[in-house]
């Protein structure tokens, strides 16, 4: 530790500018994480709402709508139908409006249609299926939700094919910056490195100490990043729990582990903290890598 | 006598020298089919003018460069080979003194010897004792916190001997070590190389007739690039 600091005061302005070109590209690269995380996130959710949802009319049976399930099922492009009766419906409508008795007095069961919520397994079937249910009798109305996951769907897409390019022009450049900064470091070492070589040290010792140096400096600008980060997060949170008022849990699910993102929360915090502390390590050491490869003979 | 102490151990070739050629791509030659032995604990003195080639032995034997032709073994360590892996441990049993001195102006005394054997992973307390040990044979004992700008052109090369003799390396290769010097100052460096003889194989690259003529030392005499003599207990002249 002493030495590093020793190196970071008697190269100040290489320091300040490695410091600066990494909290750029790791601040640029967390708001990309987290943007991607939210989409990720407001896509589950959407998904997680049923896709399709058919109602029928008052004459048509439960078995007539249990046949159209089945059919449904077998066209192996659902995850899953669920069935609402007129009561479930009912109820439903209930807890919606507990707090409003006058409403509650005006709707029976039957009144409200049965109704069938499916969810299809890929966004592309969706058109298909609602064609489908147009074309049974006793349909009601088909509601789904094409448009609001296909915008999200091609958002998402969008958003992280655009990331990719901004990610790797990020890290390009930085790694450019950075082999530059250090190659500028071992010509003002150019005399220690010779002697430390002609002495016997092997290349790993006349390296460490660059590599030490850039470790430290990618760790003290992710915590930079991060600081800056949550009080931003904070500054806005007033407006961004109004903007997400509807939306009570957003998660993204890897199959083996469900990630909540919103509400912030600690896992989350934690693991974008890795993802940046990790990011801005390994990007300052492969460059230093790099330029000690180069410049170190 | 030779025979005997070759036999018993007590002389063993250090460096070998064996038909060594170097030349460069654009055709210059810095040695021509240099041929020689040094033994163990010897003293040997490399005499020439500019050009002769004094350099490029020291250099091969560090190897900062490799011979165009034949061989050079170092403490057993054939260094001419093009895929020699070995080159920190060669290093790590030579120690350099240099005319330039090479020392780092950073670092104070104690830092720029304890640089020597910081690279041998010596731990801080013999690093300490070695140290001192040779800062007081150098006699600078009580300049170990001073750093490099104040001190003497006399005094920065009792450094760089200091570091070179620290961390038992068994060869110490010396170029020029007096060019900078004044007479007086050169005979007090010359003094701490007496000290060494008998303990390391020393090998002295100078043009300063007056020491080799009085130290009567083996001397090696190069001319452009050719061994000419190979004097034991002599001297030379230019």
């Amino acid at each position: 530790m002493k030495d590093i600091f020793t190196s970071l005061r008697r190269t100040p302005y290489q320091a300040f500018a490695t410091f600066f070109a990494l909290f750029l590209t790791l601040f640029l690269s967390l708001t990309i994480f987290l943007s991607l995380s939210f989409l990720y996130g407001m896509l589950g959710f959407v998904e997680s709402r049923p896709q399709v949802t058919v109602y029928f009319q008052n004459q048509v049976t439960e078995s007539d709508i249990q046949k159209i399930k089945e059919q449904l099922i077998s066209s192996n492009k659902v995850n899953s139908v669920k069935y609402v009766s007129k009561q479930e419906a009912f109820t439903v409508y209930k807890e919606l409006n507990k707090d409003n008795p006058l409403l509650l007095e005006m709707v029976s069961p039957d009144i409200l249609p049965a109704s069938l919520e499916i969810f299809a397994k890929k966004p592309e079937y969706l058109p298909e299926l609602a064609d489908y249910l147009q074309k049974q009798t006793g349909i009601d109305e088909v509601n789904f939700q094409k448009n609001i996951v296909e915008k999200l769907l091609s958002l998402t897409s969008v958003v992280r094919k655009v990331s990719i390019g901004f990610f790797a022009y990020f890290i390009v450049t930085t790694v450019i910056i950075l082999i530059a900064i250090t190659h500028f470091k071992i010509a003002l070492k150019k005399d220690e490195i010779e002697l430390l070589r002609l002495l016997g040290a092997s290349k790993w010792y006349v390296k460490k100490p660059f590599v030490n140096e850039a470790m430290f400096l990618g760790l003290c600008s992710s915590i930079a990043v991060y600081v800056v980060f949550l009080i931003i997060f904070f500054l806005t949170l007033p407006s961004v729990e109004s903007y997400l008022a509807g939306v009570k849990l957003l998660s993204i699910d890897f199959g083996f582990y469900i990630l909540p993102i919103w509400p912030f929360n600690m896992i989350f915090g934690i693991i974008a903290f890795l993802f940046v502390s990790l990011f801005g390590i390994i990007i300052s050491t492969i460059a230093t890598l790099l330029a000690t490869k180069k410049y170190i003979r | 006598m030779l025979d005997l102490l070759r036999h018993n151990n007590f002389l063993y070739p250090m460096i070998v020298f064996d038909k060594v050629s170097k030349s460069y791509p654009l055709g210059n030659t810095a040695l021509q089919d240099v041929s020689f032995e040094i033994e163990n604990n010897e003293f040997v003195f490399l005499v020439g003018t500019s050009g002769a080639g004094k350099t490029t032995i020291l250099k091969l034997i560090l190897r900062d460069l490799i011979p165009s032709a034949g061989s050079v073994v170092v403490d057993d360590f054939n260094v001419s080979a093009h895929n020699f892996r070995h080159i920190e441990s060669l290093r790590k049993t030579i120690g350099f003194v240099f005319q330039d001195f090479k020392v780092l102006p950073e670092k104070n005394i104690y830092e720029n010897i304890a640089v020597g054997l910081l690279v041998m992973g010596a731990s801080k307390h013999a690093i300490k004792e070695k140290v001192r040990d040779s800062l007081e044979m150098v006699g600078l004992l009580e300049k170990e916190r001073v750093f490099p700008i104040q001190l003497s052109a006399g005094e920065l090369q009792r450094v760089a001997i200091a570091r070179a003799i620290c961390g038992n390396r068994k060869i110490i290769v010396a170029d020029e070590p007096t060019g900078n010097l004044d007479p007086k100052t050169t005979w007090d460096i010359m003094k701490i190389f007496r000290k060494l003889e008998g303990k390391k194989t020393l090998i002295i690259a100078t043009h300063n007739t007056d020491i080799v003529n009085s130290l009567k030392k083996r001397v090696l005499v190069l001319k452009s690039g050719r061994l000419i003599k190979d004097i034991r207990k002599g001297g030379y002249e230019l």
